[in-house]
Parts: C-alpha cells; structure tokens; sequence
C-alpha cells in the first residue's frame, strides 16, 4: 500500500517530500509536548520559535549535509538552543559559547561589493565563502526555499481547517 | 639596441561581452606598464593604423640592425619576405626559420628553438597574416606571446631595456596571435604607437585601459581573475533564470540586488507561515493526527508507534502538495474561513 502511495508521488524523495515529512513530524511532536492553547504573548513567541526552528531544522536536515548554508542553518539552530539552555544554567558562560559561534573565517567580507555583503548576511552560512560560492549556495537556497514556503503553505492550510 | 620584441596587435576574436574588467597592474618587470598599454590600444583606433602601417613599412630596413642575436638576425632577414605572402606560405617559412633557429648553436639556440616553436604554434593557430598584411591596419589588440619568448628576448637582446618591450611581453604571455615574428616591426610600430598614445592618454585613459585588459590576460593572476569572473557571471544567468522576472536584466549590481529582494521575500513568507504554523499548532493540529494518513506516501516505522486516535481523514488528497491539495481545499471545508481564523490568528499572534 504505502509503495503505492510512494510511487504515485511525483518525486518521492525530493526536497519537497523531505522537507514535509520532517516538518510534519516536528509540528506533531511540538502539539504533543505543548499542554492545551496558551494564550499569553510569551507562549506564543515560545511556540513560534519552536516552529520556526523547526521548520528550519527540517529545511536544512532534509537538505543534507552537502550544502554549506544547510549546515550553517543547522548550527545556526543548535547553538541557539544550546545558548539559551545554557542561559538558565549557567548565566555568564554563554558569553564564550556566542565568541565560538562567531569565530568564522573572515576573509571574505570586507572584500566585495554593498550587495555582496547584504546577500552574504541573507544566506546562512554566506560569510566563509567566496562569492563564487556564495553565488551557488544563493541558487540552491532559493530554490529550497521557494519549496518550504509551498510545502508549509499546504500544510498549514491543511491543518488549520 | 633595442629589442626586436613584438608588439603586434591583431585581432584575435570578438571582444568579450560587456566584460570590463577592473584594471590589475600587470607589471612584471616592464617600467612603462602603462604607456605600452596604450600603445596597444592604439592600435585599435582605425585611425592610427596607416599611420603605424607606414611607419613600419619604411622601417622595415632597420630591422637587420636591430638583433644582435644571429638568429634573429636570420629572422629578421627573411621577415621583410613575408610582408605581402600569404598565410600558407608563411607558414612553411616558419617552418624554416624555426628550423635555422635550431640549427645555430649557442647560448640563444634554446631561446631560438623556442621562439621559432612559438611562431609556428602562432602561425598555425592564428588565422591572421603576420606580416605585411597584418601590418595593414590589424594592430588591434596585443598579442601575447609565450613567457619563453620573453626569456629568449632577455638572453638574446639584453640591452636596450626599451620601456614597451618588457610591459609588452608580459602582456603576451598567454595569448597568441598572428604577428608572431613581428619582433621589430612591431617594435618600431609600438615607439609610433606611443608617441601617438602620449597625446591620447589623458582622454582615454580608462576606457584604453578597459579595451587593453579585455582581450589578454597579462599574468597568471589576471587569467585567474577573468576565469574566476566568467565562472561568477556564468552563475549570474543560472540565478537569473531561478528568479522570476529577471530576463531583462543585465548587469552584475542590478541582479543582485534582485536576488536579494527575492531571497528577502521568500524569508519574509517562511516568517509568516511559522507564526501562522504556530497558531495552526494550537488551533487546529489535532494531537491524534497521524502524518502517515496525509502523508500517505510515507510509511516509516515512526508513524506506527503514535498513540491517540486516528481521524479518519477520507476527504484528504493521496498527496499533500501543491495543485492538488490546493484543490481540494477549495472544494473541501471551508478555506475561506480557515484563511480568515488565519488573518485574526497573525494579528494576535504577533
């Protein structure tokens, strides 16, 4: 049955089947861990964050280790949540944790153009790189980004009926 | 003395698009970097052909003098020959010069060797004719020859540290071009061609400086530099063509700038469907749904271990994405209304 289903796909194991899979599962876990609707502006915020990690953690995971910017989203995303675990913890450290995030090759960003610069700060990841780099990390970045945008468009459509 | 050295210009291939590339100082060892550049230049301008032509033409009998190297001296003696052959037969000619180039003995014989190597791989690929009839208004661009060939200059002609001769090869180290043999010629072409270039400088400056750094590369790094810009400008299309609307647009800066403002869209639109993701989580998600039921595609062992009920969801499409979904969700339950709780769930949300 479910092979069926798979084949019928169009393209089974394509960004976009990935990417809703991991996204799905991800909204799932985050309704079960979450009680009932919390009204309150900082819940609210939480579980916008949460989504929104989500939903980047699943882009860049169904991406796959082969593109830089996947990878700097990732990391991007684990030290967030390692810094603000660390924030309750131990209050002074994180400080150290945030210099380690931030200790990126240099070298490319002073050199280049205004928009070179600005397009580097979209991009995750896009500060390492050269601009050729750059420039092919963008293409590939749009293009999964234009498929999350479809992907969670449908479903949230779908669940919010 | 000066140095037989080359300096033709001749046309090699169209002018590459609209690539202007940033000047980079090539100077290796030349001292009049700039000068010589304009003499190239120079000799694009139609005008300054016949001028050069001429010039040349009655220099021709000075060339004997110029080499105090025998072989080219050699060269230099059967070079006035090839002024109104044609190509083939230049060619053969070539073939004997570098011939008599091999067969002299001494310390130039390897630069000789070399240099008639060098005008037989020119003449065989270069499509122009070297002499005379390259000299009749083809002083267009700079060719350049090979860095052996400036080693031979150095071994054979020492001397005359002439200001053009040292920019000049450096410029021809990786382009090759009809004129190869052009040594003294072209020298007496480019002392024409920079006196004239004197008087031009000023006005042209930039723009001869763009048209001389188009059509050669003049050191390793500058070849590496217009490789790397074709491959940048290479992605550029590929990105033009993944961005909507951007056909029309040509130019490095202008597509940028729409890249950028797509890629802001599109991050702009995730933003807004995690908020609306995180109100779908609390209004409409209901805990029991199994993926695997709107999914359906996917069956992973995951799925199955998930407690709660399962909604029956019968009215759902096989597959969850784009125009079928879309559709179904017209025809099915109230989208309207979904997209209104959606709109009232934003406005609270953030």
């Amino acid at each position: 049955m479910t092979s069926d289903h798979i084949s019928s796909l169009r393209n089974p194991s394509s960004i976009k089947t990935r990417f809703a899979h991991r996204f799905v599962l991800a909204l799932k876990k985050l309704s079960m861990d979450r009680a009932s609707s919390s009204v309150s502006m900082a819940d609210r915020y939480k579980r916008y964050r949460k989504v929104r990690a989500a939903a980047y953690a699943s882009m860049a995971s169904s991406v796959g280790p082969k593109r830089a910017w996947a990878r700097a989203l990732l990391r991007k995303i684990r030290n967030r949540k390692m810094g603000s675990n660390l924030m309750k913890r131990l209050g002074s450290r994180t400080g150290l944790l945030k210099k380690r995030t931030v200790l990126k090759p240099r070298n490319h960003r002073e050199m280049g153009s205004e928009q070179e610069n600005s397009l580097r700060e979209l991009v995750p990841g896009g500060e390492g790189m050269e601009f050729y780099r750059l420039l092919n990390e963008t293409g590939h970045y749009i293009k999964c980004l234009r498929a999350q945008v479809k992907v969670m468009k449908n479903i949230i459509d779908l669940y919010s009926n | 003395m000066d140095r037989g050295v080359v300096m033709a210009s001749c046309e090699i291939e169209p002018f590459y698009g609209s690539n202007w590339d940033s000047i980079t100082s090539v100077n290796r060892g030349g001292n009049l970097e700039n000068s010589s550049y304009f003499a190239q230049n120079e000799f694009n301008d139609p005008h300054y052909s016949p001028v050069l032509e001429n010039q040349i033409l009655a220099r021709s009998s000075h060339l004997v003098h110029f080499p105090s190297d025998p072989n080219l001296l050699d060269l230099v003696a059967k070079a006035p020959s090839f002024g109104s052959g044609c190509f083939s037969e230049m060619d053969n000619s070539f073939g004997n010069i570098h011939s008599s180039f091999a067969q002299n003995n001494g310390v130039s014989t390897q630069s000789a060797s070399r240099n008639g190597a060098i005008y037989l791989d020119q003449c065989q690929t270069s499509e122009h004719r070297v002499f005379g009839d390259s000299f009749n208004g083809k002083w267009k661009r700079k060719v350049s020859f090979g860095a052996s060939f400036k080693n031979a200059e150095e071994h054979g002609k020492d001397a005359s540290e002439d200001t053009e001769s040292p920019g000049e090869h450096d410029e021809m180290n990786k382009k090759f071009g009809p004129n190869c043999s052009t040594n003294l010629r072209g020298k007496q072409g480019v002392e024409q061609a920079k006196n004239n270039a004197v008087v031009a400088e000023p006005s042209k400056e930039n723009y001869l400086h763009m048209r001389a750094k188009r059509g050669h590369a003049t050191s390793s790094h500058s070849l590496a530099e217009r490789v790397r810009r074709e491959r940048i400008s290479e992605r550029m299309k590929l990105l033009q063509e993944l961005v909507p609307g951007c056909n029309k647009i040509t130019g490095k800066a202008v597509m940028l700038d729409e890249i950028i403002n797509y890629v802001q869209s599109l991050q702009h639109q995730v933003e807004i469907l995690n908020s609306q993701g995180g109100n779908a989580n609390t209004h409409g998600i209901n805990p029991g749904l199994n993926p695997s039921h709107t999914l359906r595609g996917f069956s992973h062992g995951s799925f199955n271990g998930l407690p709660g009920t399962v909604q029956p969801f019968c009215p759902l499409p096989h597959t969850l994405f784009d125009d079928e979904l879309r559709s179904i969700l017209q025809t099915g339950s109230g989208s309207n209304a979904a997209r209104d709780k959606r709109d009232v769930n934003d406005d609270g949300a953030m």
